[in-house]
């Protein structure tokens, strides 16, 4: 059987760059949460002790 | 008389045997020593022998489509994709994602091992395997079993016996398999690198963390839709601890029950005609060469993030991004605490473990989106 | 008074010493056993164990004190 290299290229460059791409963002995004939360956890006890349900 | 014990003679499955048939009793036995003997991975390899030497008894008719048994396992727990993302509920439901939380740029090891998987797919192709074969046998390196079987059984269902085989053995001989990877690509300062406290992380945290996961993943790559919602859903049940009921029948109970019949299947789909190739032996090949080749890229990336990061990371836990949940962490912590006992890297080595987890399934879907 | 913390969670699974033992630097006093896997845990100074804070089959926290030594 004839290999189609490009797609073989294809195949291999968009899953590295794109197993990356999604890592990255989703690093991004739970910082960025863990910031948020970490935010109004700090603000929850200032205000009163029951701030660990809200979001 | 003597025409009735005749005929009973050679209607009996014994005359119908084949060679082939004997050889994969005796990779079911050898299977079967690996599992009861060496305990390598007996929840899944003990079915998958039995699978194995069950289908080799001729006219049985176990795997007959539309009549057989097994079949029906198969049919509607494999082909129709629920057994694997029920595996993963219950996986969900027993990972503790707080080592990654605590920690993010972990989630770049996880990336980092599946080039590993990429470079793999390469090599399959110059061994002759056809695109989606290529794949199936790539994502052995993933080290992750759920994901192997439901990749491979979708893109090249044929070789679904080797590549799940040969992922599970694999996954149990990591301890093996990783440390001279390990000793090579790293230097015995490196290895001694003691790395800072990770930070305690709030309940909200682990909360939030499987819905942000799971909405965005499913967003960027939809088909891994199916695997990576049940395991954020099983990670929710655990995290939120209001439905403990939930938690337990995931992990326990239905894993244990979907485990029987995955690992009768896949065995029953091991008969002599479809196994006995020498294409198998490349599998087992290849899949050996994908674990060491994601287990150097995972260090190599490890090495990478220390040239820019100002408090070092220890090298060894990038070969941790290899799923194999939780054999890869606890030899990391080996090797590591050879280097130096007062080193502990057990949990900082679960956060590429688990990222390794997420990472594979990215990996399987963008191949399905690709080669589907 | 130096105290030998546990660096790690997990579950306590085997104390090698009792109070009153005199230990060295380095010497194994705790094994912990976490993920399936057996920590040993190193004492970092040399004294006397004056009190043992845990018993074996507890489970302990990352930074739990587990021994005291003085």
């Amino acid at each position: 059987m004839e290999t189609n290299w490009s797609k073989v290229i294809e195949v291999f460059s968009s899953g590295i760059i794109g197993v990356f791409l999604v890592m990255v963002l989703l690093q991004i995004l739970t910082q960025l949460s863990t910031r948020v939360i970490d935010l109004v956890e700090s603000w929850g006890k200032d205000e009163s002790s029951e701030s660990e349900v809200k979001k | 008389m003597f025409d009735i014990l005749k005929e009973l003679i050679f209607s009996s499955g014994a005359v119908s045997l084949t060679g082939g048939n004997l050889v994969m009793w005796l990779v079911a036995f050898v299977l079967f020593y690996l599992a009861i003997k060496k305990q390598y991975e007996p929840l899944l390899l003990l079915p998958i022998a039995f699978g194995i030497l069950v289908v080799n008894l001729p006219l049985t008719f176990l795997m007959e489509p539309e009549h057989g048994l097994i079949w029906f396992f198969y049919h509607y727990g494999i082909e129709f994709d629920i057994i694997p993302p029920l595996i993963f509920l219950g996986l969900g439901a027993m990972i503790d994602f707080g080592p990654l939380i605590a920690n993010p740029k972990t989630l770049l090891l996880g990336a980092g091992a599946q080039a590993g998987l990429y470079v793999t797919f390469f090599a399959a192709i110059l061994f002759g395997f056809d695109l989606q074969e290529a794949g199936s046998i790539a994502i052995i390196g993933g080290a992750d079993g759920p994901t192997t079987i439901y990749l491979t059984s979708k893109l090249a269902p044929h070789l679904l016996g080797a590549t799940a085989v040969s992922a599970y053995a694999y996954m149990a001989l990591v301890p093996i398999i990783q440390p001279p990877m390990m000793k090579l690509l790293t230097t015995e300062h490196e290895r001694k690198i003691v790395m800072t406290k990770l930070r305690p992380v709030s309940r909200l945290q682990k909360v939030c963390f499987p819905i942000v996961t799971a909405m965005t993943i499913m967003l960027v790559v939809p088909p891994a839709a199916p695997l990576i919602s049940m395991l954020m859903l099983g990670n929710l049940f655990k995290e939120s601890g209001v439905v403990e009921r939930l938690t337990n029948a995931s992990a326990n109970e239905l894993m244990n029950i979907v485990t029987i019949f995955l690992g009768l299947s896949i065995g029953a789909t091991m008969t002599a005609t479809t196994f006995l190739n020498p294409k198998v032996l490349f599998i087992f090949f290849l899949g050996l060469f994908a674990f060491v080749v994601s287990t150097g890229a995972g260090l190599l990336m490890a090495k990478l993030m220390n040239l820019f990061l100002k408090d070092k990371i220890n090298p060894l836990i990038g070969a941790a991004g290899v799923s194999a949940v939780p054999m890869a962490a606890r030899c990391v912590h080996k090797v590591g605490s050879e280097a130096n006992r007062r080193n502990y890297l057990l949990m900082h080595a679960m956060g590429p473990n688990v990222a390794g987890v997420i990472g594979t399934v990215v990996a399987a879907a963008i191949l399905l989106k690709n080669l589907g | 008074m130096p105290e030998l913390v546990a660096p790690i969670a997990g579950n306590v699974w085997k104390i090698l010493v009792s109070v009153g033992d005199k230990v060295e630097l380095d010497d194994e006093l705790v094994i912990l056993e976490a993920l399936k896997m057996e920590t040993p845990i190193y004492c970092d100074d040399a004294g006397t164990v004056t009190e043992i804070k845990v018993k074996e089959g507890d489970a302990v926290n990352e930074d739990d004190v587990l021994i005291v030594i003085d």
